[in-house]
């Protein structure tokens, strides 16, 4: 009995000696213990991807600070020059910024859920409308009736695509918020996010699919200036935001070849929508001129608009005295008043110059060449109407003083007869 | 003369009075934990925190009388409130006291821990003392030895 108390006193005393020296621990090592637990924990804050990792993270903070809190007298002198307290305040708050970063993400999943559905609706409208207009274009003969379906499903298209735009335009802004909230390289977590939103709202086929349905209105429909100038500044818009988002995307989808592909293929598309625009109005400008018979020479740009009209000018100025002389003044009349100064000047070169298809100095050429046209041609010379207004202005008020002075006599030969 | 005595007593007592330079007290020099710091080529340690730089190699000559190989080897140093800095390092057999002078440490008292050398020291701040820890062995020192 004795021997097993003393056998007993003997483990328990070990049993001391090896806690107090397990015990032991070393102050560096346990602040050095700490310091890489909690860099864990803030690394795994930036790379969280999704708000359950968030969570996760949470709880091991708390468990991180119940761990150290027998230590908290140490850390609060060896984490300088924060304290135990401090630095649990700071991570809390980083947690709680990306918790929230989580949340509008889920916000815009859903919400870029629904403008995906809205998106594939109007997509397949469209469809349906530009194949409907194609038809009605075919019929040979167009009655009232079909004038009034084709301007209603035309109207209708360009209703449907402004909307789609927009929605279209919603996730890129989305996703360029998101960029500028990150700006320079983005980290890991960070580019799932954008490959989650990406394919979540099928941004690729949707960006296509609105410059191809655009491409196609411009094909099916006679736009007027007005609608071509508003189509001019959603592109420049739209080409904007993706210009600044394709950058971000094609560095994104820097290992992943089909979407890199796919980048730059939205990029040409882009490309594409834009000089359909250019053609179209440069195209509707050479109508208004050969629909008066006038054969000025195809242009495409601002300095062609100018070469062709001054090259058609100086060959009127030329034929002066070899064509007849009322067939060259009716040309400048044609020219001048019922096509340049009745539409393009007024209608379309503002719209040309605020998009920077042509510069003031191109009208101002294109005006001067014209007035040269004009001293040749119809020269400005003595204004006979003028002169006639002249006289008659002059006999009314000569009319007026002779019918007052002949009253005055009339008077004073009344009153000498009187005396 | 006794008057004369005292007169030059009062006189030397006034003149080592006016003479003492100023000192402020009670300071606390300790730090809360120790310093792992590597010696780099030219045998120098830099502490980041309380910014200050230090050639090491004449230690090691001391140590292991050899003043070439000290590169990539870490040094541990902890102040106590008093203010004498404790070096040691694995394999050391002593831990060297020090006290800062301008432009250095001079070396204060080198306690003799074990012969066998040091296989894993850390230092603690164990106030008013410096623990020594080399598992299994807990060693309580002060500027002037071994305390316990």
């Amino acid at each position: 009995m004795r021997k097993n108390q003393f056998f007993f006193l003997i483990v328990l005393f070990d049993a001391f000696i090896l806690s107090q020296s397990s015990l032991a621990q070393s102050d560096y090592e346990k602040t050095l213990n700490f310091k890489t637990r909690f860099t864990q924990l803030e690394n795994a804050i930036k790379n969280a991807s999704s708000l359950d990792e968030c969570k996760v993270i949470g709880e091991n903070i708390v468990k991180l600070k119940d761990d150290f809190s027998s230590d908290k007298a140490l850390l609060d002198k060896s984490l300088y020059p924060d304290n135990f307290e401090s630095s649990f305040a700071r991570i809390e708050r980083a947690l709680e910024i990306r918790k929230g970063d989580f949340a509008q993400i889920v916000e815009l999943k859903t919400e870029v859920g629904s403008l995906k559905d809205r998106i594939s609706e109007l997509s397949l409208q469209n469809e349906g409308l530009i194949t409907q207009i194609k038809q009605l274009q075919i019929k040979s003969t167009k009655d009232a009736a079909t004038i009034a379906s084709l301007q209603n499903l035309v109207a209708q298209l360009k209703a449907n695509i402004t909307q789609r735009d927009e929605l279209v335009r919603g996730i890129v802004d989305s996703l360029l918020a998101q960029f500028v909230k990150t700006p320079g390289t983005l980290n890991e977590a960070e580019k799932q996010a954008v490959f989650k939103k990406v394919e979540s709202g099928n941004l690729f086929y949707n960006v296509e699919r609105t410059i191809s349905d655009n491409v196609q209105f411009l094909k099916v429909t006679q736009m007027s200036p007005e609608d071509l100038s508003r189509m001019k500044q959603e592109f420049k818009d739209f080409n904007k935001v993706w210009r600044q988002v394709g950058a971000k995307l094609a560095d994104v989808y820097l290992t992943r070849r089909d979407k890199a592909a796919q980048v730059e293929n939205i990029n040409a598309m882009f490309g594409e929508w834009n000089a359909r625009i250019n053609d179209e109005m440069w195209g509707q400008i050479i109508k208004l001129f050969r629909e008066k018979q006038i054969a000025i020479l195809p242009f495409k740009s601002g300095e062609q608009f100018v070469n062709s009209v001054n090259s058609f000018v100086d060959d009127e100025i030329k034929n002066y005295g070899i064509k007849s002389s009322k067939e060259s003044i009716n040309t400048f009349y044609l020219f001048t008043d019922s096509v340049y100064f009745k539409s393009v000047q007024p209608v379309w070169i503002p719209v040309l110059i605020e998009n920077n298809m042509m510069t003031e100095a191109n009208k101002d050429s294109v005006e001067r060449r014209i007035a040269v046209w004009k001293e040749k041609v119809a020269p400005a010379g003595f204004n006979w109407t003028y002169l006639l207004f002249g006289v008659v202005i002059a006999a009314l008020i000569a009319a007026y003083f002779m019918k007052g002075k002949k009253k005055r006599t009339v008077a004073l030969e009344e009153k000498k007869e009187e005396e | 003369m006794h008057i004369m005595k005292y007169f030059f007593v009062l006189l030397i007592g006034i003149a080592i009075t006016a003479c003492s330079s100023l000192m402020l007290k009670p300071a606390d020099f300790s730090w809360p934990i120790e310093n792992v710091l590597k010696v780099d080529n030219k045998g120098f340690v830099e502490e980041q925190r309380y910014s200050f730089t230090l050639k090491v190699k004449s230690l090691f000559f001391e140590e292991f009388a050899d003043s070439t190989n000290f590169a990539g080897k870490e040094i541990r140093l902890i102040r106590d409130k008093a203010g004498y800095i404790y070096i040691t390092g694995k394999d050391f057999k002593n831990v060297y006291v020090f006290m800062s002078v301008e432009n250095g440490m001079k070396l204060e008292n080198k306690i003799l821990v074990t012969e066998r050398g040091l296989t894993s020291p850390a230092f603690n701040q164990k106030l008013p003392n410096i623990e020594l820890l080399d598992s299994p062995n807990k060693y309580l020192l002060n500027n002037k030895g071994i305390v316990r």
